[in-house]
């Protein structure tokens, strides 16, 4: 609550918002009102000047309009950052190739995942990255296979789920086994890019043309607009899929709300998901995704998936293709 | 979220004769669950064999006979709908009430005398589809193809069975994919339809399948390869994948998603707030005719009093015509905006929202470039100082707009131009906005036109009687 009233004192915007939506002042983080995902893509919500602004990669209505998170700290985006992917994917290594098909930093600069994937790279643990995705052409094959092709240690592959797809494709049968102990970060999802994969079909597949089983493979659930992720395992022995949760570092806090309302739901109950993130201290600590949850009373959340309910439409132009690739898909 | 209670849809119906399916399936669509033939190998050889012997009757029977026919299916659906307007209204996500008052007005399109209408409006000489007719020098012929394959998309009922209907008029043997909220309709038309005219028993088939899913590739690749004709709707990754998989050679019709408009003078049209509810209402905004952007000919404080109008209205048809249960996916949809746009408030910027206490309807008073359709009885309300700026703010639509609602404004042809200019194939008044006549243009093309490939044959008579008389 002392970060909710420094940003109420430092952002004029944010302290109207939340003033005309409740008819009191909150005395839990509970009842800050979230502020909802989207709306990064229509205000600058800071709460103090921006050492760094990133951006999703949805655009509205051919204006070019994307969601902003302007960040003050990268040192605090790196700290909120590092110790849960430090913990999901380095346990057990000494030595590793880190291979990423998330474009570069300098490549991708307004970026959250590049950023993220720069932290990465900067590891001790990491002797050498090889950045294999190129924002204009995709995954960089011919980067990939010379990089593995030869390495003795384990290779730390960092990816959106869209970008494994088109590598495992583009690899065919048989494939290319990676060194044992490798192990992999996906994230993010297929929305209006490629046909829905299933991640136990994905998984599968990486098994079979990467030689990196299961148990290696975790998924980090982030979005632009928050600084904090979460991670369904830890590399080498995440659990089987049907068994995994995510868990945000213990500085977040999650509720379930019920989509009608927005009253929390009891543990177990399947809601949207708001997220008090104090690592975003320099713009809103409490956003509403489109994302559905159940909590568990441990903290842990099962994902749903982005709130559904596209099936009831008609000829009507959604706001999906005005919205191209809309929402808060992370760059 | 949790459906209050689970609808089973039959999501099939076949031509007589053919073997009862193996083993049924079932797949689920929102909060119903369609209960479909399961895929096998030999079943889309066997429906093609059946509808080609069931054109084959069908051609020879007199455009006005079907016509005829199709309007008495349709009346007997209709007087017969009762209780079963439910499972309808189940399986499209709207409230028994919005159904009934949304089928019955369409209903009127189906009408033997409206489908007499239309091929009269399409066809001079209707004949032309029974056989070659005179037409000047010439003898004109036209038909459906002999086979076509119409894919619906989405939850406005009715919708499918539009289609059927017209390629069942111009004489095709037709497939249609209903879309997955407009299956319980579909196939009760059916039903009807195929006891209506013998010759119209077997000329069709209704199926619902999971569309992409591979356990149906081989059944998608027969359907496309023997179709003349492909007609599909939906949205962009619909159309784009149906459009890679048609051959070259096949007719493609394509209705893609539109935006419905309106513009509005409050002031010369005092009572346009309650047609503009109904604008849009009917249909939960689901369709390319529902309204979901005003330009209001009005200042800022005169606009702020009509949506204060039209949030009444809304508050008010939410009672009579009360929407679905909402979807987590609208709910989180309606959330965000709303949220969104309080905080464009809170930034100072022209933005005021009025809502219902649940999601059930939400009245935007905003600028053209806040708009972002979410449908669900969301208004989009953006004043403007003269009709030239509304044309200045549809400017921001390329491509999209369908149906402009007109209401308070006597649009002269200059207008009228400036609007089919912007991409508008239908101008009508705000309260014809979701209910459009049978025989007018479907998204700016003929609705049985498309459907039709034509001949023309030389007219020996005229040959002989051009030949005959070199002075004339």
């Amino acid at each position: 609550m002392r970060i909710h009233a420094a940003q109420r004192k430092a952002n004029p915007l944010l302290r109207r918002f939340w003033d005309a939506a409740a008819d009191h002042p909150p005395t839990s983080w509970r009842d800050v009102p979230p502020v909802p995902a989207t709306a990064f893509k229509d205000v600058a919500i800071c709460s103090g000047p921006a050492e760094a602004v990133f951006r999703t990669s949805g655009t509205s209505m051919g204006t070019g309009r994307r969601g902003e998170h302007h960040v003050a700290s990268l040192d605090l985006y790196r700290a909120a950052a590092r110790g849960h992917y430090r913990a999901a994917l380095f346990e057990g290594i000494e030595s590793a190739l880190l291979v990423s098909l998330v474009p570069a930093p300098h490549e991708a600069p307004d970026s959250s995942l590049g950023a993220m994937a720069g932290f990465v790279a900067g590891e001790p643990e990491v002797s050498r990255t090889v950045w294999a995705f190129d924002a204009a052409r995709g995954v960089r094959m011919g980067a990939f296979r010379d990089a593995v092709a030869d390495a003795t240690q384990p290779v730390v592959l960092l990816a959106t789920a869209f970008a494994l797809v088109h590598l495992l494709d583009a690899l065919g049968a048989p494939g290319l086994g990676l060194p044992e102990g490798s192990r992999i970060m996906e994230t993010g999802g297929f929305k209006g890019k490629v046909a829905h994969v299933d991640r136990a079909d994905l998984y599968e597949r990486v098994a079979n043309r990467l030689g990196v089983p299961q148990a290696f493979v975790v998924n980090e659930y982030g979005m632009t607009e928050l600084l904090s992720q979460a991670y369904d395992g830890i590399a080498g022995r995440a659990p089987p899929i049907e068994a995994r949760v995510h868990r945000f570092p213990p500085w977040v806090r999650m509720q379930a709300l019920d989509p009608v309302s927005l009253e929390p739901l009891p543990p177990g109950e399947q809601g949207l998901l708001a997220i008090f993130d104090l690592a975003n201290a320099g713009s809103a600590c409490h956003v509403l995704t489109q994302d559905m949850g159940l909590l568990g009373k441990d903290g842990a959340v099962r994902l749903r998936g982005r709130a559904s309910g596209a099936e009831a439409r008609g000829c009507s132009l959604a706001a999906e293709s005005f919205v191209r690739a809309s929402g808060a898909r992370r760059r | 979220m949790t459906p209050s209670q689970e609808v089973r849809i039959e999501g099939w119906s076949w031509p007589p004769g053919l073997p009862a399916p193996v083993a049924l399936e079932e797949t689920r669509a929102g909060a119903a669950a369609i209960r479909h033939p399961r895929a096998r190998a030999g079943m889309a050889e066997a429906l093609l064999e059946a509808l080609r012997e069931g054109r084959r009757a069908l051609a020879a029977v007199p455009v006005r006979e079907i016509a005829v026919a199709l309007g008495g299916a349709a009346a007997e659906m209709v007087r017969t709908l009762g209780e079963g307007v439910a499972p309808v209204a189940a399986n499209a996500d709207l409230s028994p009430a919005m159904a009934r008052a949304a089928l019955i007005p369409m209903a009127e399109s189906w009408t033997p005398s409206a489908l007499a209408g239309l091929v009269r409006e399409e066809f001079p000489v209707p004949e032309a589809l029974d056989g070659f007719v005179p037409s000047g020098s010439r003898r004109i012929r036209a038909s459906g193809h002999p086979f076509a394959l119409h894919l619906g998309s989405g939850s406005v009922p009715g919708v499918t069975v539009t289609s059927l209907i017209r390629a069942l008029l111009v004489k095709s043997a037709v497939l249609v994919k209903p879309g997955a909220g407009d299956v319980a309709l579909t196939v009760r038309f059916a039903k009807h339809a195929r006891v209506a005219h013998p010759a119209l028993a077997s000329a069709f088939a209704v199926q619902y399948w999971p569309g992409g899913h591979r356990d149906w590739d081989a059944w998608e690749r027969t359907m496309f390869r023997e179709a003349g004709q492909v007609v599909v709707y939906g949205d962009d990754g619909a159309i784009e994948s149906v459009r890679a998989r048609t051959p070259a050679s096949t007719s493609l019709v394509e209705h893609p998603h539109r935006v419905g408009v309106a513009i509005v003078d409050p002031v010369e049209a005092p009572d346009s707030a309650a047609a503009a509810a109904k604008a849009v209402a009917f249909f939960e905004q689901r369709g390319c005719v529902s309204a979901q952007l005003f330009f209001l000919v009005a200042s800022p404080a005169v606009a702020a009093r009509w949506c204060d109008e039209l949030a009444g209205a809304l508050e008010a048809l939410a009672r009579a015509l009360p929407p679905a249960e909402p979807t987590a996916g609208k709910a989180s949809a309606t959330h965000q905006t709303r949220g969104r746009l309080a905080l464009k408030a809170a930034a100072g910027e022209p933005v005021r929202v009025w809502s219902s206490k649940d999601v059930g309807w939400t009245v935007a008073l905003a600028q053209v470039a806040d708009f972002a359709p979410i449908g669900g009885r969301t208004a989009w309300v953006v004043p403007a100082s003269e009709p030239q700026a509304c044309l200045a703010g549809l400017g921001a639509l390329p491509g999209v707009l369908q149906t402009v609602g007109v209401a308070g404004l006597r649009p002269d042809d200059a207008f009228a131009e400036a609007l089919f200019d912007l991409g508008a194939t239908r101008i009508v008044p705000l309260e014809r906005m979701p209910f459009p006549n049978a025989e007018w243009l479907h998204d700016g093309k003929r609705p049985l036109g498309e459907l039709v490939r034509w001949a023309e044959a030389w007219r020996r008579d005229a040959d002989a009687a051009c030949l005959g008389s070199p002075s004339d």
